[in-house]
């Protein structure tokens, strides 16, 4: 009998400097745990995140990306994450498309929210997880 | 609304008029009695034409980087074209202090790589055999001379008017003989209706897009696609060595050209809010795939987003480059 | 390119979930790495030197260091670089302890983990080019936020030090909620000697301006030279300074948050701070039975103040003990959930207390019932597991510290960051825990959590001198992570210019191409990712670092 191999996922995200990637700095001095798929790319701010590198890390065999910015309105550089917003959003909808809206989020988690951070990363890969598996 | 009504040969006059005054150029059609082309006429009108139902490329491609150095001009284009001529000022690749920008009512067009084109005919060779316009016309949101500075409608009683929008358009609209007259009249292009949405999956657009070459063909003859150098020029965003070869050891199979979907999908999406679906991409695709399907498409849901309609008015800031505090709320997950 | 890759052990930390000679051994074959190598601790001499020695050893052009998070030990490691004449941004860190050892148990997945962290750093850092800290002036003054206890110490810690001060309050005097004590314990002065003692040396100061009455209304520039509109009762004053401790105190609880409690519906129902300001006023009998309940808007998840106030045992205690002093006869009882007299000389006061005859009864209390002859509380003996029903003549509510009122709009003014409970958020909870996320901008005493009042104090000190460092020189560096544009591929389309939230990019109107104010520019990178040919691009974030980031991250092996 063939056994089954789970296929586990690769998700890149794209992480703000001043919030969530201080989330997840927190969440590992926490010790808090998430799946070893979750990848995490520094950018100073979620506006950074050029809707190009999503494309690119999709076809690169990424199978899901989030982009993690400042709640709207908290953005340290003042409106950064409103056209976050925007690009994201259209991105989604171009994705959607495709059919493939459920590759790419957009989450927003302050610096204090570690365990937000954790929730968010570990919902999206189990989901993708289980797609993947043909769930 | 106040407009006037004319007849080609009254167009023909008042533009006559106005290259008259010296450094004036008209852009518009040229028919030779073999073949329709663009275009720009200096000192006379010569085989002008008001309207052209051939399509082989968008003239607002002729608009980019036009600073016209105090010349005035007038662009009698369709309705696609000054779309892309309108996003091309936000754009600030035009400036359109002396530009009088005049929209032509389009019936439609038949693609110029089509067999038996006949050159005569105009707006008639359309309404007789509705089959033959281009899937870009056939799904046209505005084939009605409503944008711009001016517009030259035909009724339904085959009349030609000239209809100001801006002031700039009413000195075209002064060029013109004859008396203003308070517009009554039904047109005879209406307005479109909503399309379907565009859906495909990742399967057919492979299937169709498995025939590109990557000429890049049809970013060179996008109206829109105005960078004066392209991120894809040169090697910096085609994938190489490591790079080229992951995905096939991570989902066995890449695509061929390298590159290839990274390029159209990152094209479309840099062009979805600008993308005025004139299809002259596709007219340029020396392979035959349909990219207007897939960018209007996608451009149409994108503007369809932020209530953004590409060329309407110069007003409109471009959707990337401005927000709303208060909006898509269910944006993030 | 000659690439050394160091990898921290950081003891057992990173260690024991990740392969770390394994890692070594592995990057060793890559392409222009020229020394690759594990270390228990980097950070360590011995680490540095490792570190040093090899860059001269192997005329080293680019440092990969994977240890703990980048915002760790930044300053050391690059200045390892700089004393080795490489340029300190040829440094990439990569976290392989925060964001791989501590976040999973599978020393397998964890070593592959690392792997792809390491090349993904490896790759971008390939795009790296020496990037010059620009040096910029600053202003040596501050602004100071709040005029309590913290406020007032910080400022004249700074005045002290010669720098001018601009000290900000809200109310129509200096001293914050400290005023009010009429006894400050352990000292047993009152709050308002304790402030005049501050309030005028520091009004005695020439280069101290002290608004009261006012608040910040607008905040603008970066770091060394920002720029403060200050409303005050006399109109509109501007100034521009260096930085700001921001120490704007803390809002007591207010108990008609738990209608359950009957404050303000009945005078029987005090708390703390209205002992304090108005106790010896109130009707008692002559024998009072009073209680006194602990954690009064404090480990109360339900109404979202999980955490602990620090301050409100030792008022109970107190509350308690004056009850006890005044009326001998008295019968006190006080319901805690645990006691937390954690200051020094805390415990001391808690037994003398004890000694003194207040009762001390750890109890869930779960009704409180007001009759006309008494106020009836009834509650759980936690200890014992007994429900008891006893009658009082007053109950003390000690309350516990909520978030500052004007929190949210002194965030948003400042750009800095909240965190669940309201609080200001510290840059790092140990070590950083007087900065915030945004340079110049300190945060002192309880507004960035509940403090007592000596901890309060020093705080300010603290943040101040944190401050003091920054300005003192008159200059400061500035990371070079900004905006430049590449004048052969812009178009000059200015999507950039329209998008630009600091408003830095200005068109040249000849050339037909954008540029960047630098002193402006505030580096999120937005212009980058807006300008469709990335004409514009953010220093250190290039496209082609992070694009080869992402291939890194992916990268099948």
């Amino acid at each position: 009998m063939e056994e089954k191999i789970e296929k586990n996922p690769e998700i890149v995200g794209f992480a703000c400097s001043y919030c969530t990637f201080k989330a997840s700095e927190m969440a590992g001095s926490l010790r808090m745990k998430y799946p070893e798929g979750v990848k995490l790319i520094q950018v100073p701010c979620s506006s950074r995140v050029d809707p190009a590198f999503v494309i690119k890390a999709i076809l690169e065999g990424a199978d899901g990306v989030f982009v993690a910015g400042c709640h709207p309105g908290d953005c340290h550089f003042i409106k950064g994450n409103f056209f976050t917003r925007r690009k994201i959003a259209a991105l989604k909808e171009m994705l959607d498309a495709f059919g493939m809206k459920d590759r790419l989020r957009l989450f927003w988690v302050s610096a204090a929210e570690a365990r937000r951070f954790i929730e968010k990363v570990t919902g999206m890969y189990n989901e993708i997880k289980e797609k993947k598996n043909g769930g | 609304m106040v407009g006037k009504k004319v007849t080609n040969g009254q167009i023909e006059s008042a533009l006559n008029t106005f290259l008259a005054a010296g450094d004036c150029l008209v852009l518009g059609f040229e028919k030779d009695g073999t073949a329709m082309r663009h275009r720009v006429f200096k000192n006379t009108l010569e085989n002008m034409s008001v309207t052209n139902h051939i399509f082989a490329l968008n003239g607002g491609i002729y608009l980019r980087r036009l600073f016209s150095k105090g010349a005035k001009i007038i662009l009698l284009l369709r309705p696609c074209e000054i779309r892309s001529y309108v996003e091309l000022v936000k754009l600030s690749q035009i400036e359109a202090e002396n530009i009088i920008a005049v929209s032509v009512d389009c019936s439609g067009t038949i693609s110029s790589k089509a067999d038996d084109v006949p050159v005569d005919g105009g707006y008639d060779v359309l309404s007789q055999d509705p089959g033959r316009a281009r899937f870009a016309c056939a799904n046209c949101r505005e084939r009605r001379g409503v944008v711009g500075d001016a517009g030259i409608r035909r009724d339904v009683n085959g009349q030609y008017w000239v209809l100001p929008y801006t002031e700039k358009g009413g000195t075209f609209l002064a060029l013109i003989e004859g008396p203003e007259e308070e517009v009554s009249a039904h047109m005879a292009v209406p307005a479109a209706g909503k399309g379907a949405v565009f859906q495909v999956d990742m399967a057919e657009f492979a299937k169709d897009f498995s025939r590109c070459i990557m000429c890049m063909n049809c970013r060179d003859m996008c109206p829109v696609c105005y960078c004066v150098d392209c991120v894809f020029n040169g090697d910096d965003y085609l994938p190489k060595g490591d790079a080229l070869f992951n995905k096939i050891f991570r989902t066995g199979s890449t695509e061929m050209p390298r590159g290839r979907d990274l390029f159209h999908l990152i094209r479309m999406y840099h062009v979805s809010q600008t993308c005025v679906g004139c299809g002259a991409c596709e007219e340029a695709c020396p392979q035959g795939i349909p990219l207007t399907k897939y960018f209007k498409g996608v451009s149409e849901r994108l503007q369809g987003m932020f209530a953004y309609m590409s060329g309407r008015s110069p007003e409109e800031p471009l959707p990337f480059v401005t927000f709303l505090e208060d909006e898509l709320k269910d944006a993030a997950d | 390119m000659k690439i050394g890759v160091f990898i921290c052990h950081c003891g057992h930390n990173i260690k024991h979930t990740v392969d770390v000679e394994t890692l070594a051994e592995y990057f060793r074959k890559y392409p222009h790495v020229a020394v690759s190598d594990d270390y228990p601790f980097l950070c360590s001499e011995p680490g540095q030197n490792m570190i040093t020695d090899s860059i001269e050893q192997h005329g080293l052009d680019r440092v990969i260091v994977a240890s703990c998070a980048p915002s760790l030990h930044g300053e050391l490691f690059k200045d390892l670089l700089r004393k080795k004449g490489v340029n300190p941004f040829l440094l990439r860190r990569v976290s392989i302890r925060e964001h791989c050892s501590w976040v999973g148990d599978d020393v397998e997945e964890n070593t592959e983990k690392a792997k792809r962290l390491i090349l993904s750093g490896l790759y971008g850092s390939a795009h790296y080019v020496p990037l010059e800290e620009k040096q910029v002036e600053v202003n040596k003054s501050a602004l100071i936020l709040g005029g309590g206890v913290s406020g007032l110490s910080a400022a004249l810690f700074l005045s002290n030090m010669g720098m001018q001060v601009y000290l900000v309050e809200q109310a129509a005097e200096l001293g914050g909620r400290v005023r009010e004590l009429k006894s400050v314990w352990p000292s047993r002065k009152a709050g308002a000697d304790i402030i005049a003692g501050m309030e005028n040396e520091l009004r005695g100061r020439d280069n101290a301006a002290v608004f009261t009455s006012s608040k910040l209304s607008n905040f603008e520039g970066f770091f060394g030279n920002y720029q403060a509109t200050v409303a005050t009762p006399d109109g509109e004053e501007r100034f521009a300074v260096g930085g700001v401790v921001v120490a704007i105190g803390f809002e007591p609880f207010d108990p008609q948050i738990k209608p359950e409690l009957f404050y303000g519906r009945d005078p029987r129902i005090v708390t703390t701070l209205d002992l304090e300001r108005s106790g010896d006023g109130l009707k008692l009998p002559d024998n009072p039975r009073v209680a006194v309940l602990h954690c009064v808007g404090s480990r109360d998840e339900q109404i979202g103040r999980p955490y602990c106030s620090r301050i409100c045992c030792i008022n109970a205690l107190r509350a308690a003990e004056a009850v006890k002093e005044r009326f001998d006869g008295s019968y006190v009882e006080s319901f805690y959930m645990d006691m937390r007299a954690h200051p020094r000389g805390g415990e001391e006061f808690f037994e003398d207390t004890q000694e003194k005859g207040v009762l001390f009864t750890r109890g869930n209390i779960a009704e409180i019932v007001p009759e006309p002859q008494g106020i009836v509380v009834r509650g759980e003996d936690t200890l014992f597991g007994e429900v008891f029903e006893r009658e009082f003549d007053l109950v003390v509510l000690s309350i516990g510290m909520s978030a500052p009122a004007t929190g949210k709009e002194v965030a948003n003014l400042l750009k800095i960051s909240l965190d669940k409970d309201n609080f200001f958020l510290e840059a790092h909870i140990k070590l950083r825990p007087f900065d915030t996320a945004v340079k110049g901008i300190f945060i002192a005493g309880s507004c960035s959590g509940p403090k007592d009042v000596e901890e309060s104090i020093n705080h300010g000190r603290a943040s101040a001198l944190k401050l003091y460092g920054f300005l003192n020189l008159g200059y400061a560096f500035v990371d070079p992570f900004i905006s430049v544009v590449d004048p052969k591929r812009c178009s000059g389309c200015r999507v950039c210019e329209q998008a630009c939230v600091a408003r830095a990019i200005k068109f040249d109107e000849e050339k037909h191409i954008a540029h960047v104010e630098e002193a402006a520019c505030m580096g999120c990178g937005l212009c980058n990712a807006t300008c469709p040919s990335s004409a514009i691009s953010l220093r250190g974030y290039v496209d082609t670092v992070i694009a080869d980031e992402i291939s890194g991250l992916l990268e099948a092996m």
